[in-house]
């Protein structure tokens, strides 16, 4: 349990910089979170570089619908999955049409050319990782999120052998938290996919 | 009571002065009661909530059945945030050895917890089934209705409950200041043997 919080938080916030495995750790990201995010625009490039690669390997463009979103706050426990596969289809069109043609412009200049335009590019980038580090400030990190979903599921799965066994299996509210465990476990598989790649 | 190392609930705190949680472990905490909350009517049923309890601290199945009782003071079978709140209140308390504190910041609420008849009076036998939770040692308790009972019932009512509870703060406060001089007085003395 001590290595997929630390994994999550290399990848989602790596102002931490942090190898250490100590499980003080989450803490401290917890209570200084709004203390580091100076730090985090300083070291925004190489997130950048992260969450292009996921944008292009993956359904990681959604991550774009959080920059776009950004006033809005997920409901309760069902959108932490920053992945959702329904919002990539309405972001796609406007992420493609705002780069599109800044990258058709990039390929027909210089090199020099090149370098400023990929600046102004990153410059161009920057607002919506101001937004998404705005609104991680009102989110619940993802190595917490993991840590209270993983307990949860080891929770209602003794829960689900004391349903089955005092009520029946065929009972309605068995069923529903059999169904409730189920979507659980899909959208943790889901999450640790796409963390892997 | 112990909570189970590297547990979710093991991550939060109370603040020292007012033993509440912040607002950032509030809704750390809310987002994980909406995660058991499987039958989305926000609240936890026995069974959810003894498999909770089971799984996040080393209490006995007859000591969590208690807590149940203690805490569905609507008698509806069911426990829903505030009480939960209370609960993890209650818990990192003990956790942190603010006992004395918390009962002490929040003798209102910890009293008509205690008073589960609803006879504005507890006697010495709630205290006594809640001493998991509250960690009150007998010797207390004799101490309590010996020096506290001003008006002789064998029962405590709020006002006495109220007064013990400042008894037990300021002993807590003493016996903190008497732990701070004995380290210093120990740094002093290893410093003058270096010498």
């Amino acid at each position: 349990m001590e290595g997929k919080p630390f994994k999550a938080s290399a990848k989602s916030s790596s102002h931490h910089g942090s190898g250490r495995s100590s499980l003080q750790d989450i803490r401290n990201m917890w209570t200084t979170a709004t203390l580091s995010q100076p730090k985090l625009n300083v070291q925004l490039p190489t997130v950048r570089e992260d969450t292009e690669l996921e944008d292009v390997n993956l359904s990681g463009k959604t991550r774009w619908s959080y920059d776009q979103k950004s006033g809005q706050d997920a409901e309760g426990g069902e959108d932490k999955d920053r992945f959702k596969p329904e919002e990539p289809e309405e972001l796609e069109l406007g992420h493609d049409s705002s780069q599109g043609s800044r990258l058709e412009e990039d390929d027909s200049k210089t090199d020099n050319e090149k370098t400023s335009s990929v600046s102004s590019l990153n410059i161009s980038r920057h607002t919506p990782h101001r937004a998404y580090w705005v609104e991680q400030q009102s989110r619940l990190p993802l190595p917490l999120t993991e840590l209270m979903e993983n307990e949860v599921l080891e929770i209602l799965t003794e829960a689900l052998r004391s349903y089955q066994s005092e009520i029946g299996r065929d009972h309605s509210l068995t069923k529903q938290l059999k169904r409730y465990i189920e979507g659980l476990k899909r959208r943790r598989n889901r999450r640790l996919q796409v963390l892997a790649i | 009571m112990k909570l189970k190392q590297g547990s979710f609930l093991w991550y939060l705190y109370l603040d020292k002065l007012y033993c509440l949680l912040s607002v950032r472990n509030v809704k750390a905490l809310v987002e994980y009661f909406h995660l058991l909350d499987v039958h989305r009517k926000k609240t936890l049923n026995d069974v959810l909530f003894y498999h909770f309890l089971h799984h996040v601290t080393d209490l006995k199945r007859n000591q969590i059945t208690i807590v149940f009782n203690m805490l569905d003071w609507n008698a509806v079978g069911e426990i829903g945030f505030d009480q939960f709140y209370m609960l993890v209140c209650i818990l990192l308390a003990q956790e942190n050895h603010l006992e004395e504190q918390f009962i002490f910041r929040h003798s209102r609420p910890v009293f008509e917890l205690l008073d589960l008849d609803g006879e504005l009076k507890i006697g010495p036998d709630n205290l006594h089934m809640y001493n998991f939770l509250f960690n009150i040692k007998k010797q207390q308790l004799r101490d309590i209705y010996y020096n506290f009972d001003i008006t002789g019932d064998r029962l405590l009512n709020y006002k006495e409950f109220k007064l013990f509870t400042m008894f037990s703060m300021d002993k807590y406060q003493e016996s903190q200041k008497a732990e701070k001089r004995r380290r210093e007085r120990k740094l002093y003395s290893k410093t003058d043997c270096h010498d």
